[in-house]
């Protein structure tokens, strides 16, 4: 009986903590149990993340502009936009009819603030907006924003993290990471949130477009890990999340669960040392060729991802309009060709790459990597940088390295990997050619998009890249729920995650 | 008793200190960039700058300790830098789910090891043998199979518990009671497994003392002789197992809370310290060296109340 009175008594005491039963309630209208794969880093709108972070934005905050389904760009918060001739200054026509949830209107001062605080935050998408002069509110429900150059991702950016306007009263508060104040379709309930493992939304009842309200009440749980995650799905305790792998996905679907697939990251290697700083042998690109026929591509997507994806030699994902089927198959599996190519650029005996490795890439796929380029004579040598991977990476410490990447949009993609400023351009590699179709895609008009063709050809034929697949990720949602994946989002938008009908 | 008690908690604090000092030094060598880390891989370099002078990382790394140390002694430890929550607000938020989880186990194990230890001493025979069995069974299988096994079993064969979550005691006792059986039976096991055989050995031995033998011709009864004088005796060692185990248990907690996705200080240990949140991290390490040496003290003072022989000074 003391047993039982201390373990009561320290239950007693745990109330304080403020946790909530995770119990799935069913996606009827009622409440929506969403399963998220990671935490959110941060509620404060000039510091925020996006991709799986993202629900957790949309459910507080609106963002000025949004994207449908298809990845076009809708209004939001601003009802119009508009360039000027040269693409340096956006026009933003602000709603009149919102209100933030601690009752002070939205207006063109408050969007206006939000720009300047993102693009000076700090934020790990800080760079989305280091293109922008200034914003300004020229009158309450106008924005002008003035760029430095024209930035064709401009809108898609504002439809994300950098689009999310906070109420200014939040701006000193000292809980602003952790309390939200926005004018989003749920507000959180701070009462019941254990901060790191599960988020309460409850619905705004002020919110101005209800039709993007499909709950009462949403909970999201984090579960970083795969059998915790899996044990959820099983027990009926989520109605909709993002996965961690594809290993459980025949169990999760055998548990009732439909897959909504989603092709979002490429994985293979990216070449980066082109100039051959640290490795010179990368500066042929026979070299880089022969590395993209050593790998068979095929059997690596079957084994690393249970055959869920797409082979490719292309980094430029399938919506995008740069994307040319037939480079799926530019590069097929050819030992005898990789030798062949090595032998022509001078390296019959053989070329050494290092490499960086970690634990969370995954001890089989480094392994294959390894075998698959010894089998062609190339030695892959590899270091641990242990915290420092990232840092090491961009950084230039290796000439080629292993991580699955983003595709995004075409713009994001190109400051991402391409351009000469890009952070997995990490030895600046230039070339008139390439910085040609750049400038060209960047003014925009009608010569863009023949440009981002020209320019996806141009890197698959001098092998910037040496990419196996495009991984197919799946959120899944159970019986009682439905949801739209987004082009270029880790998980659908809220709002598309719906009760059955 | 007072100096005792005294001289101990000074100890504890000299402790505190020197292993904050270490795993501050530890975490800062093994960190690498850290605002590359808490900023991804799409952050510019400028911006990467920016973050790290923000957080105070360009300070040499006294600096950066005797900066968190002041704060620490009046009870601020910061901000996690990967959830922006205080380090003070999500551990005491979380300390009780895992109390109620470890000092669950330690109950139950103390209560379980105990009837079967002394059933096993007093019976021998098969009932030693079947004890001994179970207890070797109990070491042998790993923590996280038997709570794998428990949740395939009991919550997604059987529907009688839920796979994952906590309920909090004031949203539903008995809901509350459900969410922490399964993870509390996971960690009991292996500490039943070792206890009972600290109980089982030490009731044996006791069983033969003289004194044993003197109370028995007195007319005792056997209930009495065991569970009045040999178990006073007897506890001692077992108490000390306990001990050992309760701190054990804070490190079993890591991986029970993970497969039960409960919140409790395991669950935020483990995502702090893969994500490099040295803030939070720093935190948890003095809490839990907080904890361990009140439960030591704790231990000590109730191995002399059981046996007036211990003498503390």
């Amino acid at each position: 009986m003391a047993a039982v009175a201390v373990v009561v008594a320290l239950g007693l005491t745990g109330c304080a903590a403020g946790n909530s039963d995770t119990s799935s309630t069913g996606g009827s209208g009622g409440t929506l149990n969403l399963g998220q794969i990671i935490t959110v880093s941060t509620f404060a709108a000039a510091q925020s993340n996006w991709a799986n972070e993202s629900p957790y934005m949309q459910a507080v905050y609106d963002t000025i502009l949004t994207a449908d389904t298809t990845g076009a760009i809708q209004p939001g918060l601003a009802t119009a936009w508009k360039y000027n001739a040269d693409n340096t200054v956006l026009t933003l026509t602000i709603r009149s009819d919102v209100k933030f949830t601690d009752g002070t209107a939205l207006d063109a001062s408050a969007v206006a603030q939000n720009l300047v605080r993102f693009r000076d935050g700090a934020g790990p998408n800080a760079s989305y907006l280091a293109n922008m002069t200034d914003a300004v509110a020229t009158d309450p429900t106008t924005v002008t924003m003035t760029l430095k150059a024209p930035d064709p991702a401009m809108l898609t950016y504002l439809s994300q993290n950098a689009g999310l306007v906070e109420a200014p009263s939040a701006f000193t508060s000292p809980d602003i990471q952790t309390v939200p104040v926005g004018s989003g379709p749920y507000i959180l309930d701070t009462a019941d949130t254990v901060v790191g493992t599960s988020y309460v939304f409850t619905k705004n009842p002020s919110y101005w477009n209800p039709t993007n309200q499909h709950y009462d009440k949403i909970v999201m749980s984090v579960f970083s890990d795969p059998t915790a995650l899996l044990n959820a799905v099983k027990g009926g305790q989520v109605n909709a999340t993002n996965t961690l792998n594809n290993t459980d996905l025949a169990q999760m679907t055998g548990a009732g669960f439909t897959a909504n697939p989603l092709e979002l990251n490429w994985a293979g290697l990216t070449l980066m040392d082109r100039n051959g700083t640290v490795d010179p042998a990368l500066k042929d690109v026979r070299v880089r060729q022969a590395i993209n026929y050593a790998f068979d591509t095929s059997s690596m997507l079957k084994t690393i991802e249970n055959g869920l994806g797409t082979t490719t030699s292309q980094v430029f994902p399938a919506n995008s309009v740069g994307y040319d089927p037939s480079l799926d198959s530019e590069y097929t599996f050819n030992v005898a060709k990789a030798k062949q190519l090595l032998a022509d650029a001078g390296y019959a005996n053989g070329v050494t790459i290092q490499m960086p490795s970690s634990a969370l890439l995954g001890q089989a796929t480094l392994t294959l990597i390894q075998q698959q380029l010894a089998d062609v004579g190339i030695t892959v040598e590899y270091t641990d940088p242990g915290n420092s991977f990232i840092a090491d990476v961009v950084g230039g410490k290796f000439p080629a390295v292993y991580i699955p990447l983003q595709q995004g949009g075409d713009w994001e993609l190109i400051q991402f990997l391409i351009s000469p400023t890009a952070p997995f351009n990490a030895f600046h590699t230039t070339d008139d050619t390439v910085n040609g179709y750049i400038a060209t895609i960047q003014k925009g008009g009608s010569d863009s998009d023949q440009a981002v063709k020209d320019l996806n050809k141009y890197l698959v034929d001098n092998a910037w890249f040496a990419p196996w697949y495009r991984t197919q990720s799946n959120f899944v949602t159970d019986a009682n729920t439905t949801a739209v994946v987004q082009p270029g989002n880790a998980v659908p938008y809220l709002w598309n995650i719906k009760p059955k009908a | 008793m007072l100096r005792f008690i005294l001289r101990r908690l000074a100890s504890g604090v000299v402790l505190i200190v020197v292993i904050s000092t270490v795993a501050f030094a530890l975490l800062y060598v093994g960190s690498g960039d850290i605002a590359r880390r808490i900023l991804g891989q799409t952050a510019t370099a400028d911006t990467v700058a920016q973050k790290a002078a923000s957080l105070g990382l360009n300070r040499p790394l006294y600096v950066q300790y005797g900066d968190w140390l002041s704060h620490a002694v009046t009870g601020n430890l910061g901000i996690s830098w990967f959830t922006g929550q205080p380090v003070m607000a999500a551990i005491t938020s979380r300390v009780a789910v895992t109390l109620s989880l470890v000092i669950g186990a330690t109950l139950i194990s103390a209560i379980v090891a105990v009837v079967l230890g002394v059933w096993a001493a007093r019976r021998r025979s098969w009932p030693d043998r079947l004890v001994q069995v179970i207890s070797v069974l109990g070491f042998a299988i790993p923590g996280f199979l038997i709570a794998l096994g428990l949740v395939l079993v009991f919550a997604i064969n059987l529907h009688w518990f839920k796979p994952t979550g906590f309920v909090q005691f004031a949203t539903s006792p008995s809901g509350w009671l459900a969410s922490i059986t399964l993870p509390v039976i996971a960690l009991a096991i292996g500490g039943i497994a070792g206890v009972t055989q600290q109980i089982r050995g030490s009731v044996i031995d006791a069983l033969r003392q003289d004194y044993v033998r003197t109370l028995r011709s007195r007319g005792l009864s056997a209930n009495r002789v065991i569970y009045k004088h040999v178990l006073r005796n007897a506890g001692g060692p077992a108490l000390a197992v306990l001990a050992v185990q309760f701190v054990g248990l804070l490190g079993g907690a890591v991986i029970v809370e993970q497969i039960f996705a409960i919140p409790g200080l395991g669950q935020v240990a483990v995502t702090a310290t893969t994500q490099g949140d040295v803030p939070l991290v720093m935190g948890l390490v003095v809490v839990t060296a907080i904890i361990v040496v009140v439960v030591n003290l704790l231990i000590d003072l109730l191995q002399a109340f059981l046996n007036p022989k211990v003498r503390l000074s």
